[in-house]
């Protein structure tokens, strides 16, 4: 940890921030300081307001902000558009979530980075151009004089994060903003740009404000963090204050809520009700009505941000010393093993399947690249009532093999077969009963709704579909039943997918699948585009629906968190191919292979991790 | 329970009416009124001759003047528009049909079904419009089926390309390949889960394919090709009347005043059907 001295003036000074946009008030009397060559990370699900935070500190918001931001002395706020320009990158920069969107596509990488330096420094193009390479290096991107020749398409999305990172670091700020810099990113990329993050800020004392929503992330980069919920800093301290001895029940919320891949299993603990109105935004404290020690006080009476027993650790809880004592203890969970099942006849068998891709070629009758083994001689088998998790970096085939299964692909080896029928390739060629046996479960619940179809008509169509399910009075009492058993009910019935909030959509993508009795669910990535809290809902949902039904689940993921707490058996692919296999235990616990070593070594846990693993060249 | 709690309750939402809005809705209606009845509201028959009058500028007793027959210019406007607007819904209606019939299917099938839709459209396409409607016309004869047919023929590739652009992106989204796992038909995959995403579009399309359907009937009916004297088209009353435009020019500027109304009307409501069909909930338009 950066020790530093009290004394220096803060990098960055933030005090009583509040921003809306319009009647919302998204930020509310948010105060925090980052002291020069010190990280500070802002932890938030959706709607807390840290990216606003982010934003405004660079006063690029649109909404009308109070407070004052001061950077390196300046008031952000008082100063003219000019001296603004000249504060925005000279002394901070801002390194965005999505680098592709954050790089120009036409304009080589190269000449980006020149561009930047040249825009604050007056210097020649072709001294620009060599700093350019110089930063590349900086940033250890292989061979840096032939990247900057390149478009950023041209460049993996680890490779043009650096890019990104390096345009950043062009004039030497004394702050970089960093909004959640690796979300995009695989694990093992992510591990590598964060060390990197920790490199220049060793090296170049640099100050890094690091936005989040993971707190593995945070506690890999980060000498203090702050909470924000629902628009106000709710906690703050350093790092090993708020992970490990969080003094406010919302950050305890989100702990247990997060998978891990580490420690005993547990029961995740999803955080109960929603999002306050911030339209008008209760009197009391914020997170009241989802806190399972709240008193009357609570609701009456809004707590300071205040200093706990432990020195330089605020937090906005009345109870803030007694957080720990008050909370009810978290359930675990026995680790189950699979013995017993082995000898059932499998559900679902993957019998030697394989996927080519071949791209076009530039012009008719040239020969084209060569293809790509999406899938390669997969072998895999599912039990009744059983989940097998498919893990992988993006790239390594797993979607595909998901959409061979249910027959959306068509693979050019293999066979799919399901109990004693083997299915044809194409679903569309496939019987009723074998469509309504397999459903699927998509990863973004916004586009895997028809936006101009009700609940009702979205869950109710594989009943009519498939039949047996009666018509009108019956049909419309099953579709309630159905959405009860997501914990949805009959007021959701006519509500468009528009009017939901993203957990609520995954929901009824959730009833939709089993909408139809299926015997085994394709889950892609179900909880990936969803909060934390959220997450933790939907995965005890999908566990609680596999108990009822006895479905059996093939599950793909890229977070090995969240398989180790859904999976029976898991199956780590890599370049098309079955890497590894076995109970989660197993393959958690004791991997063989050197790359699942390398996979779990790269998941940014609570526990600060001295360097990325030498395999990672991202 | 969590994630989950009461969402905020649905209000009905009146449309705010703004005065484009209400002016688009009254031409509409006006249009839709002269096409059921036009001939009926008009004072004096529109095509007996009065040679009493012959030329006379607009008056109380004849609000548009008369033309070299004496015969009510407002009359003829009034009872023209049913032949002008009735081939111009008509085909509007027809080629956007059409187009969104042969879009959807290009889209969604993409590959050599959508090249070889597509390829014919685009040849459909290299005709300039009002050629290729001649040409058709002149070719099938002059009935006002084949007029429709022919104005129809030009809308078709038009719309057809629009449709397919949205389609193309949305064949791609998981609520499609959803569609697709459960086993569900081409048909039902077009018309039930593609089509309402296009129908604001089509909406929009069809508005804009009925003005500009207005204006290619009347320049056919302009160039003498379609309708016959002496029905009163507001084109063919532009063209008769421009040998007096120097004399008597209300014979040009009343029906060339009509056809730009009933264009700017039908802009106007497709306008306002856009931003109400968008998305359900009280969306707004992309």
């Amino acid at each position: 940890m950066t020790v530093m001295s009290k004394i220096e003036p803060p990098v960055l000074a933030v005090r009583d921030l509040s921003i809306s946009y319009g009647p919302l008030q998204a930020v509310r009397g948010v105060s925090f300081s980052i002291a020069p060559g010190e990280a500070m990370g802002l932890i938030g699900e959706s709607g807390s307001g840290k990216s606003s935070v982010a934003y405004a500190v660079m006063r690029y918001i649109k909404g009308q902000a109070s407070g004052e931001v001061h950077v390196a002395g300046q008031d952000v706020m008082a100063l003219s558009e000019q001296a603004l320009g000249k504060l925005r990158g000279r002394t901070a920069a801002m390194v965005y979530q999505d680098p592709m969107s954050a790089l120009n596509p036409a304009i080589k990488v190269g000449e980006q980075i020149a561009e930047a330096i040249r825009l604050h420094g007056r210097i020649g193009k072709a001294l620009a151009w060599k700093r350019g390479v110089a930063l590349l290096e900086r940033v250890h991107l292989p061979r840096p004089a032939e990247i900057a020749h390149r478009y950023p398409h041209q460049l993996s999305g680890g490779q043009q994060q650096r890019v990104v990172i390096a345009m950043a670091l062009a004039c030497d700020p004394q702050l970089l903003i960093m909004d959640e810099p690796t979300t995009g990113l695989d694990v093992t990329t992510e591990a590598v740009i964060l060390d990197l993050v920790n490199e220049l800020r060793r090296e170049t004392g640099v100050a890094v404000l690091f936005i989040s929503h993971n707190m593995g992330v945070v506690a890999q980069v980060c000498d203090r963090v702050g909470v924000l919920y629902a628009g106000q800093l709710i906690e703050e301290g350093t790092t090993e204050q708020v992970l490990r001895q969080p003094r406010h029940p919302y950050t305890v919320a989100l702990m247990r809520a997060m998978p891990a891949i580490d420690g005993p299993r547990r029961r995740l603990a999803a955080i109960p009700g929603r999002l306050p109105d911030l339209r008008s935004p209760p009197p009391g404290c914020i997170f009241t009505p989802r806190c399972a020690m709240a008193t009357a006080e609570c609701e009456s009476r809004m707590p300071d941000l205040a200093n706990s027993s432990g020195g330089g650790h605020r937090s906005r809880c009345h109870y803030r010393d007694e957080v720990a004592l008050r909370l009810p203890p978290e359930p675990l969970v026995a680790e189950v093993q699979l013995v017993e099942a082995r000898q059932e006849r499998p559900r679902l068998q993957i019998i030697a399947v394989s996927k080519q891709f071949r791209a076009r070629p530039a012009l008719p009758f040239m020969r084209g690249p060569a293809p790509v083994r999406a899938v390669d001689d997969v072998t895999l088998d599912i039990p009744p009532g059983r989940t097998l998790a498919v893990v992988g970096e993006s790239g390594s085939g797993k979607s595909t093999l998901a959409r061979c299964v249910a027959g959306l692909i068509v693979p050019e080896d293999g066979a799919i077969r399901l109990e004693n029928e083997v299915l044809d390739p194409l679903v569309q060629k496939r019987g009723r009963a074998a469509q309504q046996a397999v459903q699927f479960v998509f990863q973004n619940p916004d586009a895997a709704l028809n936006p101009h179809w009700t609940v009702a008509e979205i869950v109710g169509r594989p009943m009519r579909l498939y039949g047996g399910q009666g018509e009108g009075k019956a049909l419309r009492h099953r579709i309630i039943e159905q959405l009860e058993a997501v914990k949805l009910g009959e007021r959701y019935l006519d509500l468009y997918p528009r009017e939901m909030s993203g957990g609520e959509k995954q929901r009824v993508s959730i009833a939709r699948a089993f909408a139809g009795r299926p015997r085994l669910v394709i889950c892609d990535e179900p909880t990936s585009a969803l909060d934390i809290s959220v997450q933790a809902a939907i995965l005890n949902e999908l566990l609680a629906l596999q108990r009822e039904n006895g479905t059996s689940y093939l599950f793909i993921s890229h977070d090995l968190g969240v398989v180790r707490h859904v999976a029976h058996e898991v199956a780590i692919m890599r370049h098309g191919r079955i890497v590894e296999s076995g109970p989660p235990a197993a393959v958690f616990g004791d991997p063989r292979e050197e790359y699942t070593r390398n996979l779990i070594a790269a998941i940014p846990t609570l526990e600060r991790r001295e360097a990325a693993p030498a395999l990672l060249t991202a | 329970m969590s994630g989950v709690a009461l969402p905020a309750r649905r209000r009905i939402v009146l449309p705010r009416l703004g005065v484009a809005d209400l002016a688009g809705a009254a031409i509409v209606l006006g249009m839709v009124v002269l096409i059921l009845a036009g001939a009926s509201l008009s004072p004096y028959s529109a095509t007996a001759f009065n040679p009493m009058h012959s030329l006379e500028a607009p008056s109380l007793a004849f609000p548009f003047g008369t033309d070299e027959f004496g015969r009510d210019v407002f009359s003829r406007v009034l009872a023209g528009a049913r032949p002008t607007l009735l081939l111009a819904v008509g085909a509007a209606a027809l080629g956007v049909a059409l187009g969104t019939v042969t879009g959807l299917t290009a889209g969604y099938r993409q590959g050599p079904v959508d090249e070889t839709i597509m390829r014919f459209m685009d040849a459909l396409m290299s005709f300039p419009g009002l050629i290729l409607a001649m040409l058709v016309v002149v070719m099938l004869g002059p009935a006002p089926i084949n007029v429709v047919a022919a104005i129809a023929l030009v809308f078709w590739p038009r719309s057809a390309r629009l449709v397919r652009s949205i389609v193309v992106d949305l064949a791609h989204r998981e609520f499609i390949e959803a569609a697709r796992s459960r086993g569900e038909g081409a048909s039902f995959i077009l018309f039930r889960e593609l089509l309402p995403n296009v129908l604001p579009i089509i909406v929009v399309d069809f508005s804009l394919r009925v003005t500009s359907g207005v204006l290619l009937a009347a320049s056919l009916a302009y160039l003498g090709i379609g309708v016959r004297p002496p029905t009163p088209a507001w084109g063919l009353m532009v063209r008769d009347g421009q040998q007096f435009i120097e004399i008597a020019p209300w014979l040009v500027v009343f029906p060339c005043l009509a056809i730009a109304l009933a264009s700017i009307g039908t802009v106007l409501l497709g306008e306002r059907l856009r931003h109400r069909l968008a998305l359900p909930g009280g969306g707004r338009a992309q």
